[in-house]
């Protein structure tokens, strides 16, 4: 995990400094618990029983246990790239697939490694395989992600971020 | 409605073809107060992200944001929020069904902002992957307003012969000055 004072200094990530197949630094969270399930749930208003009943979970829906939420996973990816991208880069867009379930006891390793980069009207763009690895070497939410990053003695991204003409999908 | 699946007739039907571009209502996401401190504080704890870019005043004015501002993808989830003064949906939930899976008063179609149904007699819906596209983060005491369309709808053949429809919907976000914070496109495999 990182701590508020390692954001609050975190150093920039160049464009001119990533190169293909760097594997950038993960983030660890874990071994998680059934109320780090609950507290999102109850962040969310998410009321589904098998995240936070485990009777229920296991007795009515025959799961293992009770799962952590999609949700969740959906925003600690995008949480990730923006740690990436701190201070004056941009977390573009990410997609991904939901695999294997997460549950209690489980340790995930959010990971990014670069897969291409290139310069476009003057920000660099890194395409990225992310996923979350959980501690038994299984992916549990592989996907891609676009990030921008500043180039050294280059334009600083514009924010807001509107994407370049070529690269638009809106 | 089409009886696809394995019968070997196309799950794309033009009735379903008839409801790609289908836009739902733009509604408001957030409460009536807006993006307010202590939502973001639950949800940035729970997402475990200590980032003071989210709570410092001092240091987010030294951000090239020049202020608070919230999670990537916050905005995303305020409007799963209760409003105040409706309908408890975990009581209706139970009231319905005492076995209740706890998610039975969720939002319907029929409901404000929601989508007509997709005519399809494939009924079981698996999530096939989402998309997440990012331009600005939303601020303290920002109005969200979210609207959905089905962005595309297309057929596929699983390893079995089984006709499905891979539909995915766009919601988009924006906040009171229309600008778009943030596109979230969700893929379901119906089959």
């Amino acid at each position: 995990m990182r701590t508020a004072e390692e954001l609050r200094d975190k150093k920039q990530l160049y464009f001119d400094d990533v190169s293909v197949g760097q594997q950038l630094p993960p983030l660890v969270i874990g071994p998680l618990t059934p109320t780090h399930l609950f507290r999102w749930s109850a962040a969310i208003e998410n009321w589904h029983r098998i995240h936070y009943d485990q009777s229920f979970a296991i007795y009515h829906e025959g799961l293992p246990n009770v799962l952590a939420q999609g949700s969740w996973k959906q925003s600690i990816l995008p949480r990730y790239l923006k740690d990436l991208c701190l201070p004056d880069g941009w977390p573009w867009k990410v997609t991904f697939q939901h695999r294997a379930m997460i549950v209690p006891g489980d340790t995930v390793t959010v990971w990014g490694t670069v897969t291409n980069k290139f310069e476009e009207e003057g920000m660099g763009f890194v395409e990225l395989d992310v996923g979350m690895r959980l501690q038994y070497d299984v992916e549990s939410c592989p996907g891609k992600a676009t990030i921008v990053l500043p180039l050294k003695n280059g334009k600083p991204i514009p924010y807001p971020f509107v994407p370049p003409k070529k690269l638009a999908t809106k | 409605m089409s009886q696809a699946g394995t019968s070997g007739e196309s799950a794309l039907t033009p009735e379903v073809k008839g409801v790609i571009g289908a836009t739902g209502e733009k509604i408001e996401a957030s409460l009536p107060w807006g993006v307010e401190r202590e939502g973001l504080r639950i949800f940035t704890q729970a997402i475990m992200d200590p980032d003071p870019r989210y709570w410092d005043d001092d240091f987010a004015k030294t951000t090239k944001y020049g202020q608070i501002i919230t999670p990537p993808i916050y905005c995303t989830y305020l409007g799963r929020r209760a409003r105040p003064g409706s309908e408890d949906p975990v009581t209706r939930a139970f009231e319905e069904n005492p076995e209740s899976d706890g998610i039975g008063g969720v939002r319907t179609p029929e409901e404000k902002g929601g989508l007509p149904d997709v005519p399809t007699s494939l009924k079981r819906i698996l999530n096939a992957g989402n998309e997440i596209e990012v331009r600005q983060y939303p601020k303290i005491g920002d109005h969200i307003f979210s609207q959905a369309r089905y962005s595309n709808i297309r057929e596929s053949v699983a390893k079995d012969g089984a006709r499905m429809l891979i539909v995915t919907t766009e919601t988009t976000y924006t906040n009171q000055d229309g600008a778009v914070l943030c596109i979230l496109r969700a893929s379901q495999i119906r089959r």
